[in-house]
């Protein structure tokens, strides 16, 4: 242990920083073109350093309480409004054993409702399924109701007369539309979406105009493990060293920055184009260069010569502005080096990450398998922003990957991504597997590089214990 | 009378994201203009024989109004439930600005 490493832990708990490297934002700072507020802002406190119970993570108990007093409370993003652009537009969303049909039933009212036939129960519309229709008909004995979910027929009415037709409207979860993407809450007491998600997250959303994306690409998995565990596997750069060494030599891992902002967002920053300090002093900046991976390349390739005192972030800036000016017919010489590069990781409670910047452009969602607590369907979205005809492409459909299959099998995908992505998700098994063998149960966390996952589980207690 | 190509209607009358429903001779045939790519299937869906033509059509894929199922619009394979079986495909072809498709 260094003389510094034991000054720094002799600090405040969680005040400890990387030490011998320079912090995110001393990185930030000597970028030619200077980031904006959301991204040169701090917003870290310590949560405390004791363990995290692991029977969350297999105790079918415990699941049951998620779905009792989590699912059933929380805003989900259930699927954006280019899967449902014309009016009768649907796209089915389940989360455990719930099921909604989420419609757009005017050009501007989208509605969820619960998908059952209010007869005898069987589902209007089937699960992972999307279309359009004028209303919605049951496949069994044909009730049907309009698209505003008032009962238009009930089979032979003259046997129902003590079906009154105010009180089989089809029930409804709430609906938000933000920034494309249309989230529901089935507690009609929630507070509303800005509420719950903060002004200050909400002025980092406002700026990025995911509006004015579509999906183009969207791929889904079956992960092997607890949707928490999953999801936690993406909140940290730590294990970018052991499990991703390939781009190593070009993240600043242990020295990217964590925040949180209120119970149910937080966030990490990890920059590109800069070395990890694990291998600070074993690479050129010419190296680095060469070894920058991507996740949304377009196939441009990346050979360029550095000059003597070039660095290598500096020119995977310039090149990245030309780039994605060319590829999006657009001026981006105002847009900052840090969000052309970085890796700007978020997480939307409970289920959601949103990644801001140009180069990173996608959206994670993580659910559990209905019957398979110890199972998540993990999805990744890719986002790329409209073209400048203003002309909204077809959402792409999702291609759903076999368990065994390689995301760099999938359409769309990068190579380099879907090798990272593959990469994470094998821990995934190993770690179910472990949490559950081991003696100790609980897991410990660093106090500054595992924050999210820290802040992610106390919104997770919160909730299961019905606050 | 099988095997052999059909007209079915001008091209103009099936613009790209258009489709349009006709009987040669017996069967219901739909044909769907994507992208300037023409697909010929049969008009009735395999779970309720429900006409398909008001049905939405995204990603070479077709929706049936009614109750959902969603098929493939160049293989005729069910993608959903409450469709278990696929729907007849046929060949279609363009001859001096005439749809023709293969019954």
């Amino acid at each position: 242990m260094t003389a510094q490493t034991a000054e720094k832990m002799n600090m405040a708990k969680g005040e400890a920083r990387c030490p011998n490297a320079p912090s995110t934002q001393d990185i930030i700072a000597k970028d030619s073109v200077a980031a904006p507020g959301w991204v040169r802002s701090e917003s870290y406190q310590f949560l405390g350093d004791e363990d995290i119970p692991t029977e969350r993570y297999y105790e079918e108990d415990f699941a049951r309480q998620e779905y009792q007093n989590l699912w059933t409370r929380t805003w989900q993003f259930t699927c954006r409004e280019e899967h449902i652009p014309e009016v009768g537009d649907y796209y089915v969303y389940d989360i455990g054993r719930k099921s909604f049909i989420i419609t757009r039933v005017a050009e501007n009212e989208v509605r969820a409702y619960y998908n059952a036939c209010l007869h005898r129960g069987t589902k209007l519309r089937a699960s992972g399924t999307d279309g359009c229709t004028s209303e919605f008909k049951c496949s069994f004995h044909g009730w049907t109701w309009n698209l505003d979910g008032s009962l238009k027929k009930a089979q032979c009415e003259w046997d129902f007369p003590h079906v009154k037709a105010e009180e089989f409207s089809l029930p409804q979860a709430k609906v938000q539309i933000l920034a494309g993407f249309v989230f529901i809450n089935m507690d009609h007491d929630a507070p509303a979406l800005e509420t719950y998600l903060g002004d200050e997250f909400m002025s980092h959303l406002s700026a990025w105009k995911l509006e004015d994306r579509y999906v183009h690409c969207h791929v889904s998995k079956i992960i092997p493990a607890n949707w928490k565990l999953t999801m936690e596997a993406f909140m940290e750069a730590y294990h970018v060293i052991e499990t991703h060494p390939q781009v190593a030599v070009s993240n600043a891992d242990a020295n990217s920055q964590y925040d949180f902002y209120g119970e149910h967002v937080d966030r990490f920053i990890s920059p590109l184009g800069v070395i990890s300090p694990h291998l600070a002093g074993q690479y050129t900046e010419q190296e680095i260069f060469d070894q920058f991976t991507i996740g949304d390349s377009g196939g441009v390739s990346t050979s360029q010569q550095l000059g003597e005192n070039d660095t290598a972030r500096a020119a995977m800036a310039n090149m990245f502005r030309g780039m994605f000016e060319e590829a999006s017919d657009s001026d981006l010489s105002h847009v900052s080096d840090s969000e052309l590069l970085d890796c700007f990781s978020y997480t939307v409670f409970p289920n959601m990450f949103m990644f801001a910047g140009i180069s990173l452009p996608m959206v994670y969602r993580f659910r559990p398998v209905a019957d398979d607590h110890r199972k998540t369907l993990y999805e990744v979205f890719f986002l790329r922003p409209l073209p400048k005809s203003g002309e909204r492409p077809e959402p792409a459909e999702q291609q759903h990957m076999a368990d065994d299959q390689s995301f760099v099998d999938a359409e769309g995908m990068d190579d380099g991504f879907g090798v990272i992505l593959d990469q994470d998700t094998e821990n995934l098994l190993l770690q179910q597997q472990g949490v559950e063998a081991s003696a100790k149960k609980g897991l410990t966390l660093g106090n500054y590089q595992e924050i999210r996952v820290r802040h992610f589980e106390q919104a997770i207690d919160k909730y299961v214990s019905g606050k | 009378m099988s095997n052999t190509y059909t007209q079915f209607c001008k091209l103009e009358d099936v613009p790209v994201g258009g489709k349009k429903a006709a009987k040669i001779n017996d069967t219901w045939i739909l044909v769907c203009n994507i992208k300037d790519r023409l697909f010929a299937v049969s008009n009735f869906c395999s779970h309720q024989r429900k006409p398909l033509l008001s049905g939405r059509v995204r990603n070479c894929a077709i929706t049936c109004p009614v109750h959902g199922a969603k098929f493939n619009l160049e293989t005729g394979e069910a993608l959903n439930l409450p469709a278990t079986k696929p729907i007849p495909t046929y060949e279609v072809r363009v001859v001096d600005g005439w749809i023709e498709v293969k019954v």
